[in-house]
């Protein structure tokens, strides 16, 4: 497994498929930034500390044992509260597994990938 | 089923299934790459959306820019070893855990497929698809029996809990 995918900036093919089928989310971006430059959001959101949230959705394709596996794999929680999580994900459709900054999100999210679970990041609001 | 994969003592891992299984398994785990690296729609589901709203777009181009390769790489190489230690009857740790990669990409790709969904019943036999989803629900049980050979590995404590 690689230990530090994630460099910003980094080479790799550029991807040309999924961006716009995920589920919706219904995040707004915060009001005060102006639309046109999406650069620009990024930056100033990262600027501020609202923390990012990594979340799984259900799917019917993994299997529920393998979920709360993934979970204590990759987080080191507990079965029970990795069990609690994946129960969250079947019944509510989605649940936020971790949090923090925008990196150590978007690492989660990698590692949640890797594992082929649904997961996406959104900041707090 | 509950013997036919199981840890060693020696932490190598005991895998059995016939001759037939390992060649249908092997010849799944081939075929899997090149759709990967061409990118059929039917892998989707392999590669997720991290920024799923339209607001975030550039971040998710950034974010596929970053990681693509890296999860092709990752997905592609637990399919090899898939296909190289099909035949093996026992696994190290690691070519254990590149099976459960391999198998659940190849889940995920059936899945999708299949248009697999909650609700769902069991195809009729007649069904054209009806062979195809069987082997969706084989997969599913190897990977339920491998999940279960793994899960005494991990700590049932975990750690201090404040993060969320």
């Amino acid at each position: 497994m690689k230990s530090r995918p994630l460099r910003r900036r980094g080479g790799g093919a550029v991807g040309t498929s999924s961006t716009n089928d995920g589920p919706a989310v219904g995040v707004a971006p915060p009001e005060t930034v102006p639309l046109g430059d999406l650069g620009t959001v990024l930056d100033e959101e990262v600027t501020t500390d609202k923390p990012w949230l990594v979340i799984v959705w259900n799917d019917p394709i993994n299997l529920m044992s393998y979920v709360t596996y993934v979970l204590q794999k990759l987080f080191g929680y507990s079965k029970d509260k990795a069990t609690a999580l994946m129960l969250d994900v079947h019944h509510k459709g989605r649940a936020v597994v971790s949090s923090g900054t925008r990196e150590r999100a978007e690492l989660d999210v990698y590692r949640l990938h890797e594992h082929g679970l649904w997961a996406t990041m959104e900041q707090s609001t | 089923m509950s013997s036919t994969i199981r840890r060693r003592r020696d932490g190598r891992y005991v895998i059995r299934l016939d001759a037939n299984t390992r060649i249908v398994l092997a010849d799944l785990a081939r075929q899997l790459p090149a759709a990967i690296a061409s990118r059929d729609p039917m892998v989707r589901r392999l590669f997720p959306p991290a920024y799923p709203t339209p607001e975030l777009a550039g971040a998710e181009r950034d974010y596929r820019e970053l990681v693509d390769t890296a999860l092709v790489n990752h997905h592609t190489q637990a399919l090899e070893v898939l296909v190289a230690t099909a035949r093996a009857e026992t696994l190290s740790g690691s070519e254990f855990h590149s099976w459960l990669d391999a198998i659940g990409s190849l889940r995920l790709v059936l899945g999708t497929r299949l248009d697999v969904h909650e609700d769902m019943g069991v195809p009729d036999p007649e069904d054209p698809m009806a062979a195809e989803y069987a082997l969706f629900v084989f997969l599913g049980e190897l990977q339920y029996l491998m999940v279960e050979a793994l899960a005494d590995d991990l700590p049932d404590e975990g750690r201090p809990e404040g993060d969320l």
